[in-house]
Order: structure tokens, then C-alpha cells, then sequence
């Protein structure tokens, strides 16, 4: 222990979430002196996979909280904002990766009274993803993973349909649809009346290049619309198509606006093939973006950073001689020339999200259908509730959309014979009940006779989505967005990497030299050893 | 065709156990024939090294991981684990205080990695037996093994004594456990990124 202070740091990390991982992967083979801490005695911070046991001492660490409801959207934004950066000054955590964040709360977990009897396994057999975002196969993510040499340490399943809940036609009733996003999908929808069938084809025609000169003119004045209207007053899709052009999106408010709908329908239908036939994003087995994280950790300590968990840190001091003064919980004082961390904090000006993760024993096999030959099987599964889709008594109409990922134990996520669901909402006032009847329909779409053994739920803010640094003479802090909370993930994060690795690089940062290395196993040299 | 190289199965062996136990000593010494006795600071720059291996007249291609200094604060990884074929649990023999550690590595090993991966103690620095500097006996090594139903022996990287025989013998025990095996063969279900973008390989099924 002692060595820690006997040297001043050339950055301190704070978190192991993703962004803070990623950054100790870019900075693994450059000789800086690094220490790496998280306050958790497990890695990934909020993009963390839990096994039950965790998720249990997790939820109970987040049961508190206001209620982050935001039941009166579009009006008042003013207000909203003075009360963030009110907020923010109250907030500003003294302990820079608390365990317990602000940005979650009101979490629960529920479990079957007779959990194990119905197959409910030990608690490692478990690792529930708290951030369970798909990537598609174009992110920058993948790239960076591959150039930095560090994807083989990962596995990456494939995701395959995407399914729409709702009423496809008299005959069928309501029903899950798979979303036809490739003209051979098209053509063989059965469920699809011809008339329809042309307008979409039109539509996925236009995606494909919608950004170039010709057709930019069919929706540039109309860009910051909802496309919801757009699909229906320019392409003349009907109720139901629409709906699946948007779940593509996996928008949470179900106001996508044209520019943005139209950029993630490109980013799926051109994702489609990339890596492989039948499937546009990918999955890391084992929890996810968590293993991203803990492979960039991994990459960090070989490039000879010290990595420390369950060590929650404070400032004690800024600017004096260009050094930051912290205080470990442990007592020992450390410099350092530069902090990361991530904001605790969360802006009330951003949605907040409802999560609730299941545990089911049943594979809900029917789902993992493989979609064109010669592609993996796929290992999750997305599934769209339409805003108003759902069943509810309760008033006034739910008017936002409700997905749900469904992963197979292919993801290690849990024993064989079993699949864990992860339902996303934004948080109304009944969330929690509304992403109840959303996994009954789902069970019930599927036919499956599977039991729900175990539930955690949570809601989820986010902080301002900038980072924020601070810089007194040569010292700086600076501090990443907290995770995103889209579905899928968001190449905007990488951005801000890039910003904390020139910060600490300083002005050894070469653009073109960021998370590029060669592998680093010494192979051939190796002689045979046949005894 | 004669199997290719890269067609052999892969298996991932990780060294595990307390800091300065020779780890890195053990992995240098088999997969390079390198030894330096300077060396004792923490290992930086070694993710794993590849080593072939027949055992039982059938070629593997052995991936053997270091612990990248994780091991200082017991912050490895449960990433590090996944897909561990084997893991080698190493102490240093002039140490009691790293021997006394054992326990807690037996019990991380349990219960991170596959149930059925092949757990084998080795105890290092056999060399210092000659200068008087034996601290754990063989017989402490092999019954606190036994208890945790693990093979066990002592090695020297120094000398070389015994260096081939940890990874023998545990691949020896892995290729019993087929369920353990079956996914040593590469390309499963998990995508292959090195295909990304260009035409699949031809040769692949």
C-alpha cells in the first residue's frame, strides 16, 4: 500500500464504467502511470452485470430516492433547468465513484416464494446486465475494439429479430411480428397486403441513401417532425408498418424526430450483413458492455496500470503546485496530475427510465429463430410494445413505448433452460405495473409456460450529457457523462474518450495513433513442445 | 489436409496466485526459456504467451495468461476466468505467508471459472531449497492439494526443474473432460470479427 503515495500520478481513474475502461485502454501502451480505482468491489460501475447476490446488496443501495417522475413533458422546460443547476450545486457528490449513485433509484427486487423449487439456480449462475445495450455492427465501438487488438478477449453473439407487439391483421389478432428490414423479408411477410408492401419497400429504398443529395430535399424541411407523421403522410404506411419503422429506432418517448429516426434506421438496415449474415448488432456475452469494460481494465493492468477495487475516493485538494491531493478510504493520501471520473449527478432536464430485468424458466426458444442461412443463432431478442399496444385499464393512455430485450442463456446470463428479459420504459407514474403487464403479454405472446422467478426493478437518470472539465494551472478533473440511456449503444460516448486520453496524453496525443496497437503475444516464436 | 495450425484446439490455462509467487517466472521460463533473476517487480506488457503441446499424441495450442499485477489488490477480473480451461495456482515454497494464501485462491478459482476446469497448485522457487530457504514441505504442498482435489508439484524456472510438467499434466486432465473441451475448437456460435467486412473464408467448414 504504501507505494501508492510514494509517486504522483499521471492520472487517476475513478469508475470502471465503460467510458472510464475504454480510456484505460487507450492509455495502456503509454507508459503514463495510471491508478484505476471504483468504489464497488465489482467492475463496471453502472454498466455493471450482477449476480443475484449483488443485484440484491445493489438494489437495496438504491431503494431511496425523489421521484424522478416527469409526467408533464414540453412544459416548463425553463423551470426544469433552474432546478438542475440548483440541483447540481447541492448534489456535487464529495466522493467521486459513490456506490451509491443518484442516478438510480426506487429499486426492488422481487422473487418467486418458491424460487429454487421452480429452478431458480445459485446466485453466480446469474449476471444481470444493469446497461443491457445492443451494438450495432457499423458502431465505432467495434472498430476501436478491433484496432486496439482487444476484441478477442470478447465474445460477441449475435442479435436477431426484432418484433413488433400489436394487431397485424382480424385473423392473427394480436400477435409479436417480426419486423421485415431487407427486401427478402419484405416480399415473404405474409401478414403484409401488397399495397402495403410497395410503400415499404419505397421507404427502405429511400433509407438506404437518404442522406444523399437526391433525396435529402424529401425530408430536410421536415426534419425536426416527428417521423412518426412523416412515415405515414410521405411513405403512406399504415398503422402497423409505422409502428415497426419505429421500434427499429428503439425511440423510449415515441417522438423521434425525422433527422434522428431517420440516421438509426440507416445505422440498422446498413449494420444488416456487416459481420455476417441476418443480424445488425451484436452482444458481448457474459453481461455485456461489463465485459467490454473489464476487458479494458484487463488491457490497462497489462500495460501496467494499478488497478484497486471497493476504494471510494475524495478530493482534498486542487491547484496547489499543478498537483490533486485525494484521500482514499483507506486513509492514504495520493497526487495525481489528472482525475477522471464520471458525474454522479443527475440533470433533471433528461428523461428518466424504468427498468425491470426477469428472470424466466422457460429458453422462450421461439424467438431465437435464426433469420437467413448460414447466420449464428441469435442469442437475444427485441421485442416493441407501441405506445398504447399494451393492455391497461388505467387512465390516461399509456403514450410511450415499452421494449423489451429477451436473452437466452447463450449469453451466459443464466443457466440453460432459462432466459432473463429486460424491459425498458420511460418512468411514468406507473411504470413499475406497466412493465408488469408488459412481460405477462410477452410471456403470453410466446406461448410460454415459463414462470417469472425473479425480478429486479430500478429507474435510471442520466447526468448532463457533456463532459465537464476543470483545470487549475497544469492539474485538470475531468468528468465523462454518465451511460446513455438508449438501447442501444451511442458512438457519441467514444468522443469523449478521445477527450480524456488527450488530456492525460497531453502532448504526446497523436489523432491517428488513438486505440491503434498490434497485438501484443509474442506468436511464432514459439517452439512446438510435443512430449 | 493435414490439420493447420490454426485449426488446432485452443486451450486457456491462466496462472493465478498471490504477487511474487513466480508467476511470471514459470510462464517465461516454458513458453520462452527465459529466466531472469533481476526481475522482481510486477509484470507489464504480458497479456498471455502461446504455447503448442501434444499430449497423448494430439497437438493443442495452449494460451497460458498472467495475472497483469491484478492480483496485488485482488481485483482480477471475472472476464479473466471465462473459458478457462485450467487454472495453476502458484505459490512460492520459501514463503508460508503466500502458502497460508492459497485457500482464498482455490476459492476465487471455484467460483469464478467453469465448474469443470482443472485446478493444479505448483509450488516455486524449488532452486532455494538448496540454500536453506524451504519454508512450506512437499508434503504440506501435496496434502493441502489432495484436500482441494487438485495434482500438485514444485518447480524451479531458475533450474528448469519440472517446468514442463504443470501444463502437461493439466492438459493431460482437461482432454478427459470432453464437456470441457467442446468449445476449445474455434469459431462456436460467438461472431468472428477477423472475417468482418471481407469474404468468408472459404476453407471454414
Amino acid at each position: 500500500m504504501e507505494s501508492l503515495n510514494a509517486e504522483t500520478w499521471d492520472t487517476v481513474i475513478c469508475g470502471t464504467g465503460l467510458s472510464q475502461s475504454l480510456l484505460a485502454l487507450a492509455l495502456s501502451r503509454s507508459k503514463k502511470r495510471i491508478l484505476h480505482l471504483d468504489a464497488n468491489d465489482f467492475y463496471g460501475e453502472h454498466e455493471a452485470a450482477l449476480s443475484l447476490q449483488e443485484a440484491d446488496s445493489w438494489a437495496h443501495a438504491h431503494t431511496g430516492g425523489d421521484v424522478l417522475h416527469h409526467d408533464e413533458p414540453a412544459s416548463g422546460k425553463n423551470t426544469n433547468e433552474n432546478v438542475a443547476s440548483d440541483k447540481n450545486k447541492l448534489l456535487t457528490p464529495p466522493v467521486l465513484s459513490g456506490k451509491e449513485s443518484t442516478l438510480f433509484r426506487n429499486a426492488h427486487v422481487w422473487k418467486h416464494p418458491n424460487a429454487e423449487a421452480q429452478g431458480l439456480s445459485f446466485p453466480r449462475a446469474y449476471s444481470l446486465a444493469l446497461a443491457p445495450q445492443i451494438i450495432h455492427t457499423k458502431s465505432k465501438l467495434l472498430s476501436q475494439l478491433v484496432s486496439s487488438k482487444a476484441y478477442r478477449q470478447v465474445e460477441f453473439l449475435a442479435v436477431g429479430s426484432f418484433y413488433v407487439y400489436g394487431t397485424t391483421d382480424a385473423a392473427h389478432g394480436t400477435t409479436l411480428a417480426r419486423i421485415p428490414s431487407s427486401r427478402e423479408d419484405v416480399f415473404s411477410a405474409q401478414s403484409i397486403p401488397a399495397r402495403s408492401k410497395r410503400a415499404l419497400m419505397k421507404f427502405l429504398k429511400f433509407v438506404i441513401d437518404y442522406d444523399s443529395d437526391e433525396q435529402k430535399p424529401i425530408w430536410q424541411e421536415k426534419a425536426d417532425n416527428p417521423l412518426s407523421e412523416f412515415l405515414v403522410e410521405h411513405f403512406k404506411l399504415d398503422e402497423h408498418l409505422r409502428d415497426s419503422i419505429l421500434a427499429m429506432t428503439l425511440t423510449l418517448d415515441g417522438k423521434v424526430t425525422v433527422k434522428d429516426g431517420l440516421a438509426t434506421i440507416h445505422r440498422h438496415l446498413t449494420s444488416i450483413g456487416l459481420f455476417g449474415p441476418g443480424f445488425c448488432a451484436v452482444y458481448p456475452k457474459w453481461g455485456g458492455i461489463s465485459e467490454i469494460a473489464q476487458v479494458g481494465c484487463r488491457a490497462g493492468a497489462v500495460g501496467g496500470s494499478t488497478y484497486m477495487l471497493d476504494t471510494p475516493v475524495s478530493i482534498d485538494e486542487v491547484g496547489h503546485g499543478g498537483d490533486i491531493w485525494l484521500k482514499l478510504s483507506n486513509d492514504i493520501s495520493i497526487r495525481t496530475t489528472s482525475l477522471i471520473s464520471s458525474q454522479q449527478t443527475y440533470s433533471t432536464t433528461s428523461p428518466t427510465i424504468s427498468r425491470l430485468v426477469a428472470i424466466i424458466n422457460s429458453p422462450l426458444q421461439s424467438l431465437f429463430e435464426i433469420l437467413a442461412e448460414g447466420a449464428p443463432t441469435p442469442a437475444v431478442a427485441v421485442v416493441a410494445f407501441p405506445s398504447g399496444s399494451l393492455p391497461n385499464n388505467s387512465q390516461p393512455r399509456l403514450d410511450v413505448p415499452v421494449y423489451a430485450f429477451v436473452h437466452s442463456s447463450e449469453t451466459g446470463e443464466c443457466p440453460s433452460g432459462q432466459s432473463v428479459v429486460y424491459l425498458t420504459m420511460q418512468t411514468t407514474p406507473q411504470s413499475s405495473h406497466v412493465l408488469d403487464i408488459a412481460l405477462a403479454t410477452l410471456l403470453q405472446a410466446v406461448a410460454a409456460d415459463g414462470d417469472v422467478l425473479y425480478k429486479l426493478y430500478y429507474e435510471q437518470a442520466n447526468s448532463s450529457r457533456h463532459s465537464l472539465v476543470t483545470s487549475q494551472g497544469s492539474a485538470t478533473v475531468f468528468e465523462f457523462p454518465s451511460p446513455s440511456l438508449g438501447l442501444a449503444f451511442d458512438d457519441e460516448s467514444l468522443d469523449t474518450v478521445k477527450e480524456a486520453w488527450k488530456i492525460v496524453m497531453k502532448d504526446d496525443a497523436l489523432d491517428n495513433a488513438f486505440m491503434q496497437f498490434e497485438d501484443r503475444e509474442g506468436m511464432g516464436d514459439d517452439d512446438d513442445d510435443y512430449d | 489436409m493435414a490439420p493447420s495450425e490454426d485449426s488446432l484446439p485452443v486451450l486457456k490455462i491462466l496462472l493465478i496466485g498471490p504477487s511474487g509467487a513466480g508467476k511470471s517466472a514459470l510462464l517465461l521460463r516454458y513458453c520462452e526459456d527465459q529466466f531472469d533473476p533481476e526481475s522482481t517487480t510486477a509484470t507489464i506488457g504480458i497479456d498471455f504467451k502461446t504455447k503448442k503441446l501434444a499430449v497423448r499424441g494430439k497437438a493443442y495450442k495452449l494460451n497460458i495468461f498472467d495475472t497483469a499485477g491484478q492480483e496485488r489488490f485482488r481485483t482480477l477480473s471475472t472476464s479473466y476466468y471465462r473459458g478457462a480451461h485450467g487454472v495453476i495456482l502458484v505459490y512460492d515454497i520459501s514463503s508460508k505467508k503466500s502458502f497460508a494464501s492459497m485457500e482464498k485462491w482455490f476459492d476465487e478459482a471455484r467460483l469464478n471459472a467453469n465448474p469443470d476446469a482443472v485446478l493444479y497448485l505448483v509450488g516455486s522457487k524449488l532452486d532455494k531449497v538448496a540454500v536453506g530457504g524451504r519454508a512450506v514441505s512437499f508434503e504440506q504442498g501435496k496434502a493441502f492439494a489432495e484436500a482441494q482435489g487438485a495434482e500438485f508439484c514444485e518447480i524451479s524456472s531458475k533450474t528448469r526443474e519440472n517446468v514442463k510438467r504443470p501444463f502437461v499434466e493439466v492438459v493431460d486432465k482437461i482432454v478427459q473432460k470432453p464437456q470441457l473441451i467442446a468449445g476449445a475448437t474455434p469459431g462456436s456460435k460467438s461472431i468472428d470479427f477477423d472475417m468482418g467486412g471481407f469474404p468468408s473464408n472459404p476453407c471454414s467448414c
